[in-house]
């Protein structure tokens, strides 16, 4: 038996837990560690540039900044070390365990789990895309019902899982270059930088375009979306992000009768939300 | 006016310009001007139209003139030309002729000519092995191609104290040398080549005059622009954020125990940068000692061509084309998004 999604309310709302404070500790030290990186490293990459020498210089300039990059670097991949033993402890105390109890466990069984892992990229995501086309271009007003975890928020989750991997491995080959070029050829240290550069050049458009615009440009979120301090989310974010997700918590809760109309059947405003479910 | 006419036309110009600024500014004594040219070519503006008609600047700045490398040659060191005055247009300087100083371990009188023989024998010779002129001979650079002295920084062998002659050394020389203009005279000439007197920077920028002019490279059919290459790396980057403890182009490309002027081509088998020797380049024991050889196979001057490495050009062009076939499409999704918000429900099939 699963543990139930906690449901609070406050001032006649509705807030649906999504992340646990580990979840949201690692998640403010990425994102320290990663603004950190790209402040630092974003001046080398366009020495050239007008403003690299002042940013630089903020951090120390070519004396400082490169140590304090490194120190970020290496700190990012604790993070990620950590964040992997996180993700297979969490997978063993949650499906495994459950198998496990229930005398099912099979390598098997262990791989399915983990391919209909909620995080995993899935059929449904490619209809979600499709069905948001539509959405965003007039065809029909209904939004794809999202799932716990959107295909939006696993673009997010594995663009930096990806761009940390390469990163952190490119990164140390540049850093140790005398040991990693006793066992590889020299050009690896090109390929290292290449990587390294252009890699954390797209990491850093992609969250501080895409991912800042979700949680935080977005008219339905603006300024933010504060689930990544509180670990809640609130009922009109859920409906409109993850309404397949919304209603079978909703269910299994025995809410069935609190449940709101779909994005787009109504306009977007919990006041006139609460009194449908009121 | 017929008195006038005879007299050439830049003699009469020369007198003119004289009377003119005798009225300007009082002379001045000039202590280290034996000859006493600074009295005409001290003043600002001083100038000819030559031959060929270009314009000829014929001001000394006398400040700048006693803090250079060369304060202490008289000018007819370099013009010996010029026997009195007024005098003719000077010829153009020769920096091979023999000058004002006595080299010590052969008494003889100084002269660069043993520079000009490494260069003859260097990538940056006019002539080829046989003596006949390389093909686009004129592009080779001449000594005052890189020996300008604008790029010179003032000497501070302790850097971390201030720029300028430092204190503490000169201290050490007062010991034996009573006379602070021969310790000047002495220090400047000698610490001047104990130490680099440009800033990697500099170097690259002086390198770069000719390796990263296109035309020149096309000519010569380089393989790169050497030092737009180089401030693609690591090493390049940090000297343009003036980090003076990185390597600039004469670290690699000179060979340990020889002079700039020596340098030679990659292709000769004698050079540093030869397939067979540049192994020994990063490992040097300033730079990289637990460095393999392996390490100096790093293309130091990738640009990311298919003709350089088809790997490199492909990778390259894997993350171009991933974060255009991630961003570009996302960043449409924004904009629809951001235009549907204004028109929540409006829709060609409405929900029922």
């Amino acid at each position: 038996m699963e543990k139930q999604i906690d449901i609070r309310e406050k001032d006649g709302r509705k807030y649906f837990f999504r992340f646990t404070l580990n979840q949201r500790i690692q998640h403010i030290l990425l994102a320290v560690l990663v603004i950190v990186l790209v402040l630092t490293g974003m001046p080398l990459k366009f020495h050239q540039a007008v403003w690299a020498p002042y940013l630089y210089a903020l951090f120390g300039g070519i004396k400082v900044a490169p140590v304090i990059h490194k120190i970020a670097g290496v700190m990012l991949i604790i993070l990620f070390i950590y964040h992997l033993i996180y993700l297979c402890v969490t997978f063993y105390q949650g499906p495994v365990r459950a198998l496990k109890q229930r005398n099912e466990l099979s390598a098997g069984k262990v791989l399915k789990a983990l391919i209909t892992h909620p995080i995993v990229p899935s059929l449904k995501d490619v209809k979600d895309i499709i069905n948001l086309m539509k959405y965003l271009l007039f065809i029909t007003n209904k939004r794809p019902e999202g799932a716990e975890f959107t295909w939006k928020e696993k673009f997010d989750y594995w663009g930096p899982f990806w761009g940390i991997a390469i990163m952190g491995f490119s990164g140390l080959i540049m850093w140790h270059k005398e040991l990693a070029t006793r066992f590889l050829p020299g050009e690896v240290i090109n390929f290292a930088l290449i990587a390294h550069s252009d890699e954390a050049l797209l990491a850093a458009l992609f969250l501080f375009i895409w991912h800042f615009y979700n949680v935080h440009f977005s008219t339905s979120v603006f300024p933010m979306e504060p689930a990544f301090l509180t670990g809640y989310l609130s009922e009109d974010m859920m409906v409109e992000e993850h309404y397949e997700y919304y209603k079978q918590v909703m269910k299994e809760q025995g809410r069935e009768k609190e449940i709101l109309a779909p994005h787009g059947s109504r306009p977007i405003q919990s006041e006139k939300g609460s009194e449908t479910a009121n | 006016m017929t008195v006038l006419k005879k007299i050439p036309r830049f003699v009469f110009s020369f007198w003119m310009a004289l009377l003119l600024l005798a009225f300007c500014k009082p002379f001045d004594s000039f202590a280290a001007d034996i000859g006493n040219c600074l009295l005409c070519h001290k003043y600002p503006g001083l100038s000819r139209i030559d031959e060929e008609g270009k314009f000829k600047l014929l001001y000394v700045n006398e400040d700048i003139f006693n803090n250079s490398v060369h304060a202490k040659v008289k000018c007819e060191g370099c013009h010996p030309d010029i026997q009195k005055i007024p005098h003719e247009p000077a010829k153009k300087v020769d920096c091979l002729i023999q000058c004002h100083i006595i080299e010590p371990s052969s008494e003889q009188k100084f002269s660069h000519q043993d520079v000009q023989n490494f260069l003859a024998a260097s990538v940056h010779a006019k002539t080829d092995q046989n003596g006949n002129p390389k093909k686009y001979s004129e592009d080779i650079p001449i000594c005052l191609d890189c020996h300008d002295n604008p790029l010179y920084r003032p000497l501070s062998f302790f850097k971390r104290v201030r720029p300028g002659i430092s204190e503490a050394a000169l201290g050490r020389c007062r010991v034996c040398h009573k006379k602070d203009e021969f310790i000047f005279r002495f220090y400047n000439h000698v610490t001047t080549r104990l130490h680099k007197i440009r800033n990697p920077k500099n170097i690259a920028e002086v390198c770069e005059r000719c390796h990263d002019n296109p035309e020149i490279v096309a000519r010569h059919n380089l393989s790169t622009k050497a030092v737009y290459s180089y401030g693609e790396t690591f090493h390049g980057k940090a000297a343009h954020y003036l980090d003076e403890s990185i390597p600039d182009c004469l670290d690699c490309h000179v060979k340990p125990g020889e002079s700039v002027h020596q340098m030679m081509s990659h292709k000769e088998p004698q050079s540093i940068t030869h397939e067979n020797n540049k192994g020994k380049i990063c490992s040097n024991i300033d730079c990289h000692p637990k460095a393999s050889p392996t390490l100096a196979n790093y293309s130091v001057h990738a640009e990311f061509n298919l003709d350089q490495s088809s790997g490199q050009y492909f990778f390259k062009l894997f993350f171009i084309t991933l974060t255009g076939a991630v961003l570009l499409p996302m960043m449409g999704i924004m904009f629809l998004d951001l235009f549907r918000r204004l028109f929540p429900n409006a829709s060609l099939r409405k929900r029922k």
